[in-house]
């Protein structure tokens, strides 16, 4: 047995030990003239300055699900809910590959996760790091695509190469030549057309967007030709494509500071191109911006398809197109609530269904899981927070859950 | 003159014991943050009574390289997910003490006009004790307060969110100083 260790390492430890983090120094006399506030603030008007509102941060490390009140989870008779995965810090976006991987993504942290059952053993692998708020995933033949904050990259032939990704190749860069502040990560879909539709976020709560700023807008992969799809929308971080028109339907967060009940989260249906959704101009397509609405109208612009709720940040949505639940589900939307934080009472932190008619009306919305949200007054009020939705080839639906890392399944047994 | 780290053997051998050992062990961060997480030295930050989200979030944050800092960076290289989350929850258990830094007469007058127009109270709470992943400032160590505040302004600070970074852009040489010297005096 060694008795002592090699002086290599000791002198290491002692360099380390002793050695000074070096300060960020600053010149003298570089005082801004001027206080920008954090983009969540901007906006507020004088009388919110000393509002307690704020948004949440997730456990970067995760929690365990034994930790959590799970019993407090909610689903309608004849379906269960259940822990699916866990140990998967900031899940965000989810897509599921051709073999049943379902990769999972960060926002905040930079990696993305492959979630694998082998020799009936559940297991997260973290398949990439160190990318760039990765926040957008989609697969499709074999490719997994992802949204990073400037750029869109391809990693082909993904599922056979788990333990030893390929390198990323660009399907398209230069995507934040302005680095901008506030919404500058992406949601990603692969559309029945080929292409990939992300979106491109305002750069701050109330501004006036670039060109190509709070758009969806959409690039073929084969080419790198990117087209704007929609315009006026502050962030989009939910699409989907209907099963049956393959129309393109999105969620979006309007504008906060307003009111508590003003304006709703929207859900927003392209029927046609050139569309224009309103921001910053009318929000919810009825209700013109106090500053940026002056002299418009809202009959400029196309309304939503869905008024969700006010803050109630809707985030992923998928079609569900499943064999598992009742045949009533056929075609209806999931959407996942993360919200409410910038309202005195909070709301949502959870799952909404959305049925439409055949001529793709909404007849009826409703909660589907809910049970994160246990204090409305509470400072956080929830305990979790509903982030995408995946429909499994089995037909369950599983929830990602960036706050605590969790991956739930919703099963339905007749 | 003091040395500018008195704590360097302490951290050697808490670096030593972590290295031989891999285990979260609180004994290795009372090392240098001193006995319950109370620093004893204005540059080593009180770990103490702050929110458990925010010192798991700071582990993560050495490990995974957003905030880089030669003490820090191999003690949370080993540590797990699971491992931050223990001892997170166990240094938001330990009482802060009274702390020992005086602030200056007029640091004292113009230090809440500060707070109010830099918007400290908007998320670290009212009484700065912080709130969920953001710190606790009432009675944090003063060098340390200051270090952070100019990186933040100088973009030098690992920031998840950019938030503060934002926050610290409006502030003067001497805003920092009145700060860092009236937070570092305040009873948490």
């Amino acid at each position: 047995m060694r008795t002592a260790l090699p002086v290599s390492v000791l002198a290491f430890a002692a360099s380390l030990a002793c050695s000074l983090v070096a300060q960020a120094q600053q010149g003298p006399g570089s005082a801004a003239p001027a206080a920008a506030p954090p983009s969540w603030q901007q906006g507020r008007n004088p009388e919110q300055d000393a509002s307690p509102l704020h948004p949440f941060a997730p456990h970067m490390t995760g929690r365990a699900a034994k930790e959590l009140p799970l019993d407090k989870l909610k689903v309608p008779a004849g379906f269960k809910v259940e822990v699916w995965a866990e140990g998967i810090p900031e899940a965000r976006s989810l897509a599921l590959g051709d073999k049943g991987t379902v990769f999972v993504s960060n926002r905040l942290s930079k990696n993305v996760y492959a979630v694998v059952d082998r020799n009936g053993e559940r297991q997260v692998k973290t398949l990439l790091k160190g990318l760039d708020a990765p926040n957008g995933i989609a697969f499709s033949k074999g490719t997994l695509f992802i949204a990073e904050h400037h750029r869109i990259t391809r990693y082909d032939n993904i599922e056979a190469n788990l333990d030893n990704p390929p390198q990323a190749k660009v399907v398209v860069d230069g995507l934040d030549p302005d680095k901008q502040p506030g919404h500058f990560w992406k949601f990603l879909a692969m559309g029945p057309d080929g292409k990939l539709y992300y979106n491109v976020g305002a750069p701050g709560n109330i501004v006036m967007p670039g060109y190509f700023q709070a758009t969806v807008s959409r690039v073929d992969p084969k080419t790198g030709v990117i087209e704007t799809v929609a315009s006026g929308v502050r962030n989009s971080v939910g699409m989907d494509f209907h099963p049956k028109t393959k129309q393109l339907w999105f969620t979006n967060h309007a504008r906060d500071w307003l009111s508590d009940d003003l304006p709703n989260d929207t859900l927003h249906r392209v029927s046609r191109k050139g569309m224009h959704f309103g921001y910053p101009f009318c929000h919810q397509g009825d209700t013109l911006d106090p500053e940026f609405g002056k002299n418009r109208s809202c009959k400029e612009f196309d309304p939503p398809a869905l008024k969700l709720g006010a803050h109630i940040a809707p985030i992923g949505m998928r079609f569900y197109n499943g064999k598992m639940f009742p045949a009533e589900y056929q075609n209806n939307i999931f959407i996942a609530m993360r919200g409410s934080w910038n309202r005195t009472v909070k709301q949502g932190y959870n799952v909404m269904r959305v049925v439409l008619d055949e001529g793709g009306k909404v007849t009826k919305y409703e909660p589907f899981l809910t049970g994160f949200l246990v204090d409305e007054r509470a400072d956080p009020p929830m305990w979790g927070r509903p982030n995408d939705v995946l429909v499994m080839r089995d037909g369950s639906l599983l929830v990602s859950d960036d706050q605590n890392g969790i991956l739930y399944r919703v099963s339905y047994q007749k | 003159m003091r040395s500018r780290f008195p704590n360097a053997a302490a951290a050697t051998a808490a670096f030593l014991f972590a290295a031989a050992a891999g285990a979260a062990d609180p004994n290795l961060c009372v090392a240098c943050h001193g006995d319950g997480g109370n620093s004893a030295n204005p540059e080593v930050p009180s770990i103490s009574q702050q929110p458990a989200q925010f010192l798991s979030t700071a582990l993560f944050m050495y490990r995974e390289g957003y905030r880089k800092e030669a003490q820090m960076a191999p003690m949370a290289a080993k540590l797990s997910n699971a491992e931050m989350n223990e001892l997170a929850a166990y240094f938001a258990k330990q009482a802060a003490a009274a702390p020992r830094h005086q602030t200056s007469a007029a640091n004292l007058k113009d230090g809440p006009a500060a707070v109010q127009k830099f918007n400290c109270a908007q998320c670290h709470g009212p009484r700065l004790l912080g709130l969920q992943h953001i710190p606790r400032l009432a009675g944090q160590q003063f060098q340390y307060l200051r270090a952070q505040l100019r990186a933040f302004k100088a973009g030098k600070r690992g920031d998840l969110d950019g938030k503060m970074s934002e926050s610290a852009q409006p502030l003067s040489d001497r805003d920092i100083e009145v700060l860092a010297d009236y937070l570092a005096g305040l009873v948490p």
